[in-house]
């Protein structure tokens, strides 16, 4: 049985979905196909775009942004609580350093505006240099400009700071080995490097594109249960999609288990550029095909959850167990060699009830043996309370280090969300701007083909 | 008194280089070194009768060759001797080993893996040609992208120019050199691990950074750099050790006029109104000059030299941050003779022993010696390039007997505790038994030993924290920020009183570059 659409959407997940929309709202019939049977009810992490927001009419969004929004436990028993309120985080900062809670306003000022700077790449196409169009180096010279006339100060510290390790640069401002471990961890989400390694104060940036200054964790939200509850594009669940291809042309899909095939002239993948290109590897010049296979996209990351016996306090949406930037150090030093993390990074995202979401790192694929006791002992619970998955591939469909961003995500030279194959399309966090923006490689991707 | 039209306090390599240029320029010219002989951390001692060894740095191939032509090195004693392969003894008792011949250097690889033999071509064709493209760079003073300069603005899209003119697929291999980890970037290419291994151990030399560290594949085009007589990427072993290049430059700038005093140490810069006007020696004599021009790296430069008084506060704290953290150290032998390694009993007919050994046996192994160091510790079983130069230059060492010089990483500057001498004395001992595990017999063989840690390096040189580089080539502290932002090119804050060594643009190695680029600077700026 085949049925014929006018574009098919590959992943149910935010860009799916977005881009789905997008190609729904400029009068395209659109499928979307997703793997899993059931919607995913964890959230969403990461800043949604207000355009994204705006331009699909996404009333049913809530946003959570918890305050405080980090808790790390002191010894002692204490806790350092970092609220939104910049009076507040520097009063709590000062308990544990007074020069490090002197320099708190300032440093959240500073990468603020340097975040601010990514947030102006993230909503278009990464800038093409290769270009000989007046209106892209328009556009570039326009980048230039703001980035100049916010002083020499930014321009000095984008140079410097983007390549440099998250340790390097949390070293430069603070003493406080509890506050460098906290922030740390944010440089290290989904990427196997450790806090020591350079590019990670680029990936600390890129998760606090869209987060107020002093606030250094991404929003929750339930973009894909919103999009999806707004039923304007048809989802296909419980079945695995692979893109077929003929003379260089994307024809449709093929569903697996069933073997329907379902035909379009545009197949949009927000699925990884690895395992969407994979299976038409054939159709593919061999030096974009090993440029494929070269992406690093190596699964570092564990979600779970901990079921508690009582609902804890509030403060626990955002308890943070990364004690220092040693201790994060260290449990990448397993992971280098293969092993998960003997003390892993550990922090709940999102309660619900007496239900906690976790995000554990590193765990790099492997046998996970007794990985459930150790974050239990970690998290001083029971092994029985708690529910792991580690993910194989990154949850990124490739990691966000400095080689793999902008005009080099996915691939080098292929950054506009087109593959070799005419058709076919990339739209997921594989492509610019990565993970962590849910919605922004979607809408970028649906303006594109559009 | 007389008042010198330049005045250079110290007298290593780039220094001297910056002397010879200036001098050569008509300039009246006096270098001041603290120590009894020119040559900085390029020197050759006899600290065991009868055996001279190139103290720490001890290959040249970085050396520019605009300089060895500008200033005439060769009639100035400047002789430099192939130094042609390169063998890595392997734990399992194999080896790779990559000879002067091209052809067997691919039939040693095809051994290991006919995949990597194949990529190996191709892959230095690229390294090759990003070298090339990079080698501008190196000519360049860096432009101030923060600056509205007319200058600025036409070098910045000179610059921007000279990338897009490369093509897109080497400005994006360009990229991925500039941001990956060697380790990243050769699993790309190859499968045989010790072929990963030793070509990313010249990713990690001079470096806190292991093979797996992202910043580290730029390191590794650094090392491409090297020309030889325009053969490119040969490294070479100077007549008389890595002293005989700074006599050279010594001798040359001499012949132009300069006047070089040595046991001169520099206490202070003299600044009167915002200008250097002469400097005080240790002795406390003072010396006059229109300019003061310093070799040492930005640290002593700046905050000893200097009194923090005379400098912007945010330039005082802009160099503060400015990291050195040494992490190599040397240990130098004197032998009855030559060790046998296991992998290669005969020695290849002499081949092994007349070029590297490089102890890098597998990618684990590098990267765990640098997790030693990440902690604040020696690495238990270090990585090392290994050279014996009585065996091309037969004159390092009495007849029958040699030289072997062990470059050693990792050594960290701070190390847990402290260095002591019996700190160094362990270290020497790993080195020594890690040496013994792939050559036994080799420890009965040492006449002497030299063990020069991090610390060791920074009080008989002055390089802070022993940083064999004046500083670290890392991402954000080259080009336009190297020293500090907005003073990349040569001169400082302070009136008259300029900079010329490793720390500045480009850095790293007996490459003279700097020394270069700021003199003509200087001479540019009409003084």
């Amino acid at each position: 049985m085949t049925a014929s659409f006018d574009a098919i959407v590959i992943g149910a997940g935010a860009n799916g979905l977005v881009a789905a929309h997008y190609l729904a709202g400029a009068g395209k019939r659109v499928v979307v196909v997703e793997q899993r049977p059931a919607a995913d009810r964890s959230a969403d992490i990461g800043w949604v775009p207000p355009r994204v927001i705006r331009d699909l009419g996404l009333s049913q969004l809530r946003l959570e942004q918890p305050d405080p929004w980090l808790t790390v436990p002191l010894d002692g028993g204490n806790t350092l609580e970092l609220s939104r309120d910049m009076g507040r985080s520097v009063e709590a900062i000062r308990r544990i350093s007074p020069p490090d809670a002197a320099k708190w306003p300032e440093f959240s000022r500073r990468m603020h505006t340097l975040a601010g700077v990514l947030d102006k790449l993230y909503l278009a196409p990464p800038p093409d240099i290769e270009t000989r169009d007046p209106r892209e180096l328009a556009r570039i010279g326009g980048l230039g400009l703001y980035v100049r006339r916010l002083g020499k100060q930014a321009v000095i510290d984008l140079a410097r700071i983007l390549p440099m390790a998250i340790a390097e640069l949390l070293d430069d401002w603070f003493e406080s080995d509890v506050l460098k471990g906290a922030l740390g961890a944010l440089g290290i989400w989904h990427l196997k490097q450790g806090p020591r390694s350079g590019g990670t104060a680029f990936n600390f940036l890129h998760h606090h594109v869209g987060s107020p200054a002093g606030v250094f964790r991404p929003v929750r939200s339930n973009v894909t249960q919103a999009l999806e509850e707004m039923k304007r594009v048809e989802v296909r669940r419980g079945n695995r999609a692979t893109v077929l291809a003929k003379n260089g042309r994307a024809t449709g899909v093929v569903l697996e288990k069933s073997g329907e095939m379902i035909l379009a002239p545009l197949v949009v993948s927000s699925a990884s550029p690895r395992g969407t290109l994979d299976p038409v590897a054939i159709e593919l010049d061999p030096e974009f095909a090993r440029a494929v296979r070269n992406i690093k996209g190596r699964g570092v990351v564990a979600r779970g959850t901990l079921t508690l016996d009582r609902a804890p306090p509030p403060s626990y949406a955002n308890f943070c167990i990364a004690p220092s930037l040693d201790y994060l150090e260290r449990a990448y030093d397993d992971a280098k060699y293969g092993r998960d993390s003997a003390a892993p990074y550990v922090e709940v995202q999102r309660f619900d009830g007496n239900r906690l979401e976790l995000h554990v790192q590193y765990v790099p694929p492997g046998t996970h043996e007794g990985l459930t006791e150790r974050v239990a002992q970690v998290l001083k619970v029971r092994p029985d309370q708690l529910q792991l998955q580690a993910a194989e591939e990154s949850l990124y469909h490739g990691e966000l280090t400095l080689d793999q961003i902008l005009f080099m995500r996915p691939v080098p030279g292929w950054s506009r969300y087109r593959t070799p194959i005419a058709g076919l399309f990339l739209c997921g966090s594989g492509t610019h701007p990565g993970g962590g923006i849910p919605g922004a490689a979607g809408r970028n991707a649906a303006r594109e083909i559009l | 008194m007389k008042t010198y039209d330049a005045i250079i306090i110290g007298g290593g390599h780039n220094g001297l280089v910056t002397a010879a240029y200036l001098a050569r320029a008509g300039k009246s010219v006096l270098v001041l070194e603290r120590r009894p002989r020119v040559g900085g951390a390029a020197v050759t001692e006899e600290f065991f009768p009868g055996f001279k060894f190139s103290m720490f740095s001890y290959v040249v191939s970085l050396l520019r060759p605009e300089i060895i032509r500008d200033l005439d090195l060769p009639r100035h004693g400047l002789h430099i001797l192939p130094l042609e392969s390169t063998v890595t003894p392997m734990e399992n008792g194999n080896y790779l080993a990559a000879w002067a011949d091209h052809d067997e250097t691919r039939r040693e690889l095809y051994r290991h893996s006919p995949r990597d033999a194949e990529a190996y071509d191709e892959y230095g064709r690229l390294m090759h040609f990003m070298a090339q493209a990079v080698k501008p760079i190196l000519s360049m003073v860096p432009p101030d992208p923060t600056s509205f300069a007319p200058s600025d603005l036409v070098a910045l899209l000179k610059l921007g120019k000279h990338f897009r003119d490369l093509g897109a697929e080497r400005l994006h291999a360009l990229v991925k050199l500039m941001t990956m980890s060697s380790a990243d970037l050769l699993d790309e290419w190859f499968e045989t691990d010790v072929l990963k291994a030793t070509k990313s151990a010249s990713g990690i030399i001079g470096t806190f950074l292991g093979p797996r560290s992202p910043g580290t594949a730029y390191v590794l085009l650094h090392h491409y750099m090297g020309e030889l007589d325009g053969v490119f990427r040969a490294w070479g072993f100077a007549k008389g050790g890595t002293g005989a290049v700074s006599e050279a430059i010594a001798s040359a700038a001499r012949s132009f006029g300069a006047e070089i005093r040595c046991d001169a140490g520099v206490a202070k810069v003299i600044v009167k109104g915002g200008k250097a006007t002469g400097v005080v020696l240790e002795n406390g004599d003072e010396l006059r000059a229109n300019i003061v021009v310093s070799s040492l790296d930005p640290r002593r430069t700046f905050l000893q030299l200097l009194d923090s008084s005379d400098l912007p506060s945010e330039f005082v704290s802009d160099i503060k941050r400015f990291k050195f953290r040494g992490s190599s150290g040397k240990v130098n032998i004197a032998l009855a003779g030559l060790p046998q390694f296991t992998c290669m009993p005969d020695g290849a007919g002499g081949r092994l022993h007349r070029g590297a050994v490089s102890i890098s046996p597998s990618l684990e192994y590098v990267e765990r010696a640098y997790d030693d160091a990440k902690y604040g510790e020696f690495s238990r079983r270090p990585y090392m390039d290994i050279v014996f130069p009585s065996m091309i230059d037969p004159g390092m060492a009495p007849p029958g007997k040699h030289v072997m010089s062990i470059f050693v990483q990792y050594a960290p500057y701070n190390l847990n505790g402290g260095w002591t001498d019996a700190k160094r004395e362990a270290f020497g001992d790993a080195v020594v038994n890690t040496v013994e595990s792939f050559a036994p017999g080799f420890k009965a063989k040492i006449l002497h030993r030299q063990v020069i840690t991090p610390l060791d390096i920074e009080r008989i040189t002055g390089l802070s924290e022993g940083n064999i580089f004046a500083g670290e080539l890392a991402l954000h502290q080259l080009f336009f920020l190297r020293p500090a932002p907005g003073w990349a090119k040569f001169a400082t804050p302070v009136r008259n009183f300029w900079q010329c060594g490793s720390g500045t643009h480009p850095g790293g190695g007996i490459m003279g570059a700097s020394g270069r680029l700021a003199a003509l600077r200087i001479l540019k700026d009409g003084r």
